[in-house]
């Protein structure tokens, strides 16, 4: 059983004077265990509207959304699911210590636990100093940080984040990505969303493009920076002096083999390649 | 819904209401004052003005925290937060409600005191000539109190079909003033006289629907019996307990069966 799964997922907005905006036109999509996937996607292609269906926030038009084998209208398919809301907004009256002991509450943990999660989670986000401050009085980033903070508050199996790492300082960023890799080490899933093609190329093992309310690929990350090698660049030294040149993948044993005939030494083979940015603008652009 | 429940309070409290009510509570010093310029009941017209003013103190409670509460929440956009959290939406608006209940419990708890030291105060200093009935004016506090938890139930379900502020509160306060003139329409409309029988059928109809359908919340008034000391009915008490479980329940079931249906976008 997948642990994420959405199924012909269809949304429709009507706005006020009618108008039917057709926001998802059938997800299908499965993350299974120790998985990271990357959900990447223009402004406005749905990756919000998704991420709500799968919180149960809205309701789908078309369609099932399951989380661990449970349907997302019963709130216990939520019960080993940590959520980061896109711009997240906390009660602003309470501090990150208090904040993190309601949602403690909310998933049934007991106070010690709460205790000793919240202190951890608290201080790996820097959050510890300004623990007991009113979060009305946190900046953007720290709130984010909070965000990240209690989603890890009751250890859960399942990770959904949207843009988790908007709003944040390059250390927090760096931060967000290592929380990340550490949570696929540990066999959890984790489901976020984002514009940047470099934080999934860093940190995901699969990418799914979203564009228009359609998926538009879902590919693992590391088959497409196999696929994206165009081509080598070959650095080589002979008594003449040092020659630099690029070969298709094709060509690339021929012109060993003749560097070889002609005595020169080879010191550096690099790949060239299409990156994920590349890739993903011709996703986008190509349709 | 008891972690729904604490926030809420410790919202309330945070938003210094609390201290505001202290602050009002502060002219109840001045109504054994104000009574005795009435020369003679001075007793009874610091009851009457105790009571008038616990009404009004707990009537903006009713009004302006619970028609506020839920709306604040998705205004803010607390509500993907909170609501992403394995609680039920259901849970969510009992915990919601029974925060401002119980504010108000404590609210109508601390000026009911007061009400009984400023009485005591105003008997010791002009003695009336008939006894305080304690008894009375604590039944007259309660019910009270059950009134304005029925008005909040009323906010409540106001909130759970409107997106902003305007209908839970504007709707609270129509509610409260229609549902206390209701029973005198209706018997009036319902008194055999000769102006109702030139009303057309219509009106009278529309008007005992009304009637039905707001909560009568003359029948919460026993502030006459307070001030008077007459006895009172415990007939007409349990019925009015009744009616309140009942109409409460129904507002609150109509606005969690809503609100689980509704889409936080
Ligand atoms: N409440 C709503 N009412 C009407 N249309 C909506 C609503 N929410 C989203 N949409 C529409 O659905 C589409 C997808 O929006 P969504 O928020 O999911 O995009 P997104 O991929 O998260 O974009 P971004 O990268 O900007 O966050 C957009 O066209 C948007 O206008
Ligand atoms: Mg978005």
């Amino acid at each position: 059983m997948k642990v994420i799964d959405i199924q012909g997922l269809k949304k429709s907005f009507t706005g006020k004077r009618m108008q039917r905006v057709e926001a998802l036109k059938g997800i299908d999509l499965q993350v299974g265990r120790g998985e990271v996937f990357g959900f990447l996607g223009p402004n406005g292609a749905g990756k919000s509207t998704t991420i709500k269906s799968l919180m149960g926030l809205i309701r789908p038009t078309a369609g099932t959304v399951r989380l661990n084998g449970i349907d997302v209208h019963d709130p216990a398919s939520r019960r080993s699911v940590g959520y980061l809301p896109e711009n997240p907004a906390f009660y602003e009256y309470l501090s990150a210590q208090e904040y993190l002991t309601f949602v403690g509450r909310a998933f049934g943990m007991v106070p010690q636990r709460v205790k000793e999660r919240g202190e951890q989670s608290l201080r790996r986000l820097d959050l510890w100093e300004a623990r007991s401050r009113p979060i009305r009085g946190y900046s953007k980033g720290m709130v984010q940080r909070l965000g990240v903070a209690q989603a890890l508050l009751h250890d859960p199996d399942i990770y959904i984040m949207d843009e988790p790492m908007s709003g944040l300082d390059p250390l927090g960023r760096a931060l967000v990505k290592e929380i990340i890799r550490e949570l696929r080490g540990e066999g959890k899933c984790v489901f976020f969303s984002t514009h940047i093609t470099a934080d999934v190329e860093a940190v995901c093992d699969r990418v799914g493009v979203i564009v228009n309310g359609a998926l538009r690929m879902v590919e693992r990350v590391d088959r497409i920076m196999a696929e994206g090698i165009t081509g080598y660049l070959l650095r080589s030294r002979s008594p003449a002096g040092e020659r630099e040149q690029i070969v298709t993948v094709d060509h690339l044993s021929d012109l060993l083999s003749r560097l070889k005939e002609e005595g020169q030494t080879v010191t550096l083979v690099e790949p060239v390649r299409k990156n994920l940015e590349q890739f993903f603008l011709d996703i986008v652009k190509g349709g | 819904m008891t972690s729904i429940l604490l926030i809420t309070l410790k919202g309330i409290f945070r938003d210094r209401v609390f201290q505001g009510i202290m602050v009002m509570a502060l002219l109840f010093l001045f109504i054994p004052t104000i009574g005795s310029l009435s020369m003679r009941q001075v007793t009874e017209l610091s009851i009457t003005l105790s009571l008038s003013l616990i009404s009004f103190i707990l009537l903006l409670l009713a009004v302006f925290l619970g028609g506020t509460s839920l709306w604040k929440d998705i205004e803010k956009r607390y509500t993907f937060s909170v609501l992403g959290l394995p609680l039920s939406r259901t849970s969510y608006i009992l915990g919601r409600f029974m925060g401002n209940a119980l504010f108000l419990c404590l609210t109508a708890l601390f000026l009911g005191v007061i009400t009984l030291l400023v009485i005591l105060w105003a008997k010791g200093l002009y003695p009336p000539s008939r006894p305080v009935r304690w008894d009375n004016m604590m039944i007259a506090v309660l019910f009270d109190t059950l009134k304005y938890l029925l008005l909040v139930s009323v906010a409540f379900f106001f909130s759970s079909v409107s997106t902003s502020f305007f209908l839970p509160i504007f709707g609270t306060i129509s509610v409260y003033l229609v549902g206390n003139a209701s029973q005198e329409v209706y018997d009036y409309l319902h008194s055999g006289s000769q102006a109702v029988k030139v009303l057309p059928g219509m009106v009278v109809k529309a008007a005992s629907l009304l009637y039905y359908l707001i909560p009568n919340l003359a029948a919460f008034d026993y502030k006459l019996q307070a001030v008077y000391g007459l006895d009172i009915a415990g007939r007409g008490m349990a019925l009015t307990v009744l009616y309140w479980v009942i109409y409460t329940t129904i507002m609150l079931a109509l606005t969690a069966v809503i609100y689980e249906r509704r889409e936080m976008k």
